[in-house]
């Protein structure tokens, strides 16, 4: 196994030492003299039309330098809200002061008048017709109307033939459709393989259910940050906590309407993101106007309840969903209908409902999926966006599927898994893909077939699939007069990125990993990098660090020709050293050599560039298998035992892996059990850790996290994106585990107490 | 946080008149772990803030067969966790103060702040009613002593007067035929606020319950004792009849709200599931 040197090994992060030792600077360490603080005062309604806004108390405040509201936005483009708020807690403007708490008084002292306007907060209120309409969406056909619609149009162009009676036929169930017209419908998707009616109805069984997953927030330890200088030039610096720092140049010049020459974004060390740290008007906009209108620094944080109120969390959803079996377990026709709760912004994750399909051969498969409009905050992306939600559903239908046939969980999904060469139902061919392995790596793990419960005890397991993303980045490999080796690049180290970077250039360059240091650009200085999200990091910039590496080996390798008088077919690179491979005396120049040599030479120091915009990544999968017990008084979940395999490709450092690995389970487990954004008529209710249940270590014991390796065709030595499979399967993996121990199935997540006692109640104490 | 002047007594008589001085003006720092939450959120706005960090005599644990136990007002969560005298004899009260946030929360916080804070889901409050806890008050010369049971008036409402400081709590000396429990309902594991708290307490005699003690928390405006399921189980031999009906009259006799935690019904009922369990440990734990 030992064909690698320093890639697969389980090194130390290069990040390791500060930010054990509080050394690494995040946002909120950055501080300038005479810097002012920002707050941003917000809607205190959930919907009403804004009257008016007043300030004039708030400009009076000693200490208070400036106040921002959308009008003071050059392009106009939406930052603040106008005209009307559509969430309790949305921003209307902002104030810089001397002080944090000088900055709060001025908030509270803006006075906004309201003309209230109704509230719709529930996804399936907001698709009536009745319910108020949020921001004037054009309605939309539910799938059966989208059909008829479709299939009328095309007998509407037929001349020769006459079709009158099939026109009128479903002209009439057209008519009877009206509860098929969907409002505040912000986007829409639809896919389809087969004809999954017919699928329903050559099946032995079909199994229906109605899935809903509430809206989660990231979480990340560090709440939005950025600090702003503007300079009387106009040139502007951004200090910014955020998983893409070109990203939040190109979105400040958009909304300020200037070159992106002007503007150098600051990447800062980032207390997490999982895909919620991309936002630019949460306090980089705010701190970058303030800043001009004050010529002084300014820093703008969000508080927690902010986060809350104002954040972009992850969109829950209503999945309503059907599958058709037969009885020996083949898997017939999914059909899915879902509606996304994208909040005042549109979007959600409507189009990875797709992943109801799993990772299981479906003849017919159908989904139409619906992003809609309610009052609350806009939503965006959070690890796997989209996929935990689909495979809660459909993994929990499968063990429906396998509880009435009597077939065991995983012999289900082994029998109907994907292979190289299967049709993905409404997808391409599938590559080389590790579903079997992986599923039969946690099982074997948890001795499935011998598997053991006390009463009240039970085994859930399910599967998640993901792919990783790729987008460019670029990479610079300087070798220096010691031998020491440095990569620059602008790419936001996420959970241990650079740390992969560094040991694939030591890898190709032969050299130990502690020789390897590597360097963050700022905008100004770095290559262009995409963000650090989809998973694509190590994937995108592991390539890049690989190519560039290779590519100051083949400089090194032509220094070493020159300076040793031979051909270049005749010097190799190995152990840190370019040495002749022929010839009778040996003969050898360590890279410390070459590197002054390569100063005196025409062609200059030693710079390997990579760069690369996309390769076509592989499909990674996730297993995980829970052993949960629930006592049947309180309804109270302990978890026993928690096994969670990968298809990780190739673990370039296999601690950052199971670091991975081990996040998604614990966010999974905590989505399944604990987490849910309340609201009520006033907005969020709980927009605070005290009763936003985030679950600490003694909630989850230890974690067994299993590697499997199917090697990327494209990933440097094979490697996957492993940040985002090991959320999709968790949900599903608590669900069936307290099914497994109750007798009772709640599809209404999170799984609290009550609802397990309750569910308990109506079914007659079914404990098993 | 709005600004404040902070106060560091050295002495009793030192704190209570500055305390007297500044009135309603004037919040007590003790642990902290409540009263800057409320001051960086702005529900608590005092002008001064007067710690009770250097005042000598209200901070500790001591025991004597005869007066029973003393813990002071200042004394720390994690010291009456760790204290094996209160884990033996009054093992409610340990396990209440060990439910009581981190650990790093529980090296500040303060069995005094927690009671009196006045909430209804105070972890302490519910195991202080069944070990008979007296509250000691001080104010200025004179100092009283109010039977927990009639310490709490409300949500957030208690019957210290201003000018008056809570400096401890005595409970009465336990035999080793006594045993008691505090569990608490919640969603994670640790450091979660309690939906429902119950702590029952007990002495044996000759296999019969002779005294039985039930406190709630979190169920009604105050922490309250559920008196009619303690006469259920008092002289029983503890069955399993017994217990149901104890478990049901302790529901009864609780008043849960709805809230964005779980509806009052789940916390009656869970009111009876602790009950059962923890009578059921009590009596376990008298018998070792």
């Amino acid at each position: 196994m030992s064909e690698h040197a320093v890639v697969g090994k389980r090194l130390p992060r290069v990040d390791a030492l500060e930010k054990v030792t509080g050394a690494a600077k995040y946002g909120a360490d950055i501080n300038f003299p005479g810097m002012l603080h920002a707050r941003i005062f917000r809607s205190t309604e959930v919907h009403a039309k804004i009257v008016g806004i007043d300030t004039s108390e708030a400009e009076k405040l000693p200490g208070v330098h400036a106040i921002i509201t959308q009008d003071d936005i050059p392009t106009g483009r939406a930052v603040f809200a106008k005209d009307k708020v559509l969430y309790y807690g949305e921003a209307l403007g902002a104030v810089a002061a001397t002080d944090p708490d000088i900055a709060e008084e001025a908030a509270d002292l803006v006075k906004v008048e309201y003309e209230p306007l109704t509230v719709v907060q529930d996804v399936m209120e907001s698709i009536k017709p009745d319910s108020p309409n949020l921001l004037n969406d054009k309605t939309k056909d539910g799938p059966r109307r989208r059909v008829i619609t479709r299939q009328l149009k095309k007998l509407s162009k037929v001349t020769d033939e006459d079709n009158s009676a099939e026109i009128d036929r479903l002209n009439t169930e057209l008519e009877g459709l009206d509860d098929e017209i969907y409002y505040n419908v912000a986007g829409e998707t639809h896919e389809s393989a087969g004809d999954a009616e017919k699928g329903f109805a050559e099946s032995d069984i079909v199994v229906e259910g109605t899935y809903t997953i509430p809206r989660v927030h990231q979480v990340y330890m560090e709440p939005h940050v950025s600090v702003a200088h503007a300079e009387p030039s106009g040139k502007l610096t951004v200090w910014a906590s955020t998983q893409g720092h070109f990203a939040i140049r190109s979105g400040i010049a958009g909304v300020l309407g200037i070159p992106l020459s002007d503007i150098n974004v600051v990447g800062v060390t980032m207390g997490g993101g999982f895909g919620g740290r991309f936002n630019i008007q949460a306090t980089h906009v705010p701190a970058v106007i303030l800043s001009q209108k004050t010529g002084r620094p300014v820093k703008a944080q969000l508080t927690r309840e902010e986060e809350f109120l104002d954040g972009r969390p992850g969109a829950g959803c209503i999945i309503k969903l059907k599958t058709g079996a037969m009885n020996d377990g083949t898997l017939v026709a999914r059909k899915a209908l879902a509606f996304w709760d994208c909040g005042s912004v549109a979007g959600g994750p409507i189009a990875n409902t797709i992943r109801i399909r799993g990772v299981y051969k479906f003849p017919h498969l159908q989904m139409d999926a619906y992003a809609v409009h309610t009052n609350k905050s806009g939503t965006t992306s959070y690890r796997a966006p989209g996929a935990p939600q689909a495979i809660f559903a459909g993994e929990s239908q499968l063990d429906e599927i396998a509880d009435i046939i009597g077939m065991d969980p995983v012999d289900l999904r082994m029998k109907n898994m994907r292979e190289e060469g299967d049709q993905v139902p409404a997808g391409a061919i599938e590559p080389i893909v590790g579903y079997k392995e992986t599923l039969q790596a946690a099982a074997d793990a948890v001795d499935w077939w011998n598997r053991k419960k006390e009463p009240n005890q039970g085994w859930g397991v399910a599967v998640g699939d993901w792919t990783n993303g790729c987008g460019p980045g670029a990479v610079y490999v300087s070798v220096h007069e010691d031998g020491s080796i440095r990569l620059f690049h602008g790419s936001m180290d996420i959970t241990g990125t650079d740390t992969a970077m560094a040991q694939i250039a030591a890898e190709v360059l032969t050299v130990p990993y502690d020789q390897v240091s590597i360097t963050r650009g700022d905008t100004n200085s770095a290559p262009y990098n995409t963000g650090s999200g989809g998973s694509v990091v190590t994937f995108t910039m592991g390539n890049t660090a690989k190519l560039a590496a290779e590519d100051a080996r083949q400089r090194l390798l032509e220094l070493a020709s020159q300076r040793l008088n031979t051909d270049i077919a005749n010097v190799e690179l190995k152990d840190g050293k370019v040495s002749l491979t022929n010839g009778d005396a040996p003969k050898s120049l360590s890279l410390g050599e070459l590197a002054a040599y390569s100063l005196s030479t025409t062609g200059g120091p030693i710079v390997g560039k990579g760069s690369l915009s996309g390769k076509l990544s592989a499909p990674a999968v996730a297993v995980q298998i829970a052993k949960v017990e629930v006592n049947p008084e309180t309804g109270t979940t302990k978890v026993l035992k928690t096994v969670a395999s990968q298809d990780v490709g190739f673990a370039i450092n296999p601690i950052a892996v199971e670091g991975q690995i081990e996040g998604g389970v614990v966010q999974g487990y905590a989505w399944s059990m604990m987490e849910e954004m309340q609201y009520d008529e006033k907005g969020n209710v709980n927009p605070g850790f005290v009763d936003y249940r985030v679950p600490t270590s003694a909630d989850i014991p230890r974690i067994e996290s299993v590697i499997v390796e199917v090697p990327a065709p494209n990933g440097p030595y094979g490697a996957k994106g492993v940040g985002e499979p090991s959320l999709t399967p968790t949900l599903a993996t608590f669900a069936n585990a307290v099914t497994d121990a109750t007798g009772v199935r709640i599809n209404d997540l999170p799984i609290k107490p009550e609802k397990i006692v309750n569910a308990l109640k109506s079914n007659g104490n079914g404990s098993r | 946080m709005r600004n404040f002047e902070y106060f560091e007594p050295k002495t009793f008589a030192e704190a209570s008149a500055l305390l007297t001085r500044y009135g309603g003006e004037a919040e007590l720092l003790g642990g902290g772990t409540d009263l800057i939450i409320g001051m960086k959120d702005r529900t608590l706005t005092p002008g001064y803030v007067i710690s009770l960090e250097h005042v000598p005599g209200i901070e500790g644990i001591t025991y004597d067969d005869c007066d029973g136990l003393w813990v002071g007002a200042m004394t720390k969560m994690r010291a009456i966790e760790r204290s094996s005298i209160v884990r033996e004899r009054y093992t409610a009260l340990a396990e209440g103060a060990e439910e009581v946030g981190s650990i790093q929360i529980r090296n500040l916080a303060t069995l005094g702040g927690n009671i009196a804070h006045g909430s209804p889901a105070a972890d302490t409050a519910a195991a202080l009613l069944v070990l008979d806890a007296q509250v000691k008050i001080a104010g200025g010369e004179v100092e009283r002593s109010v039977p927990i049971a009639d310490f709490y008036l409300g949500p957030g409402q208690t019957v210290l007067r201003t000018g008056e400081i809570l400096t401890g709590f005595s409970m009465p000396a336990r035999s080793a035929n006594s045993g008691s429990q505090y569990l608490k309902h919640k969603i994670r594991q640790v450091m979660d606020l309690a939906f429902v708290g119950v702590a029952t307490s007990v002495s044996l005699s000759n296999g019969t319950v002779t005294d039985t003690k039930i406190g709630l928390a979190a169920v009604a405006p105050k922490p309250i004792r559920a008196t009619d399921a303690e006469a259920i189980i008092t002289g029983s031999s503890l069955s399993g009849e017994v217990l149901r009906q104890a478990a049901g009259a302790a529901a009864g006799q609780s008043s849960p709200i709805s809230d964005l935690r779980c509806t009052a019904e789940h916390r009656r009922e869970i009111v009876a599931a602790l009950t059962k369990e923890t009578a059921t440990t009590a009596v376990a734990r008298a018998q070792v």
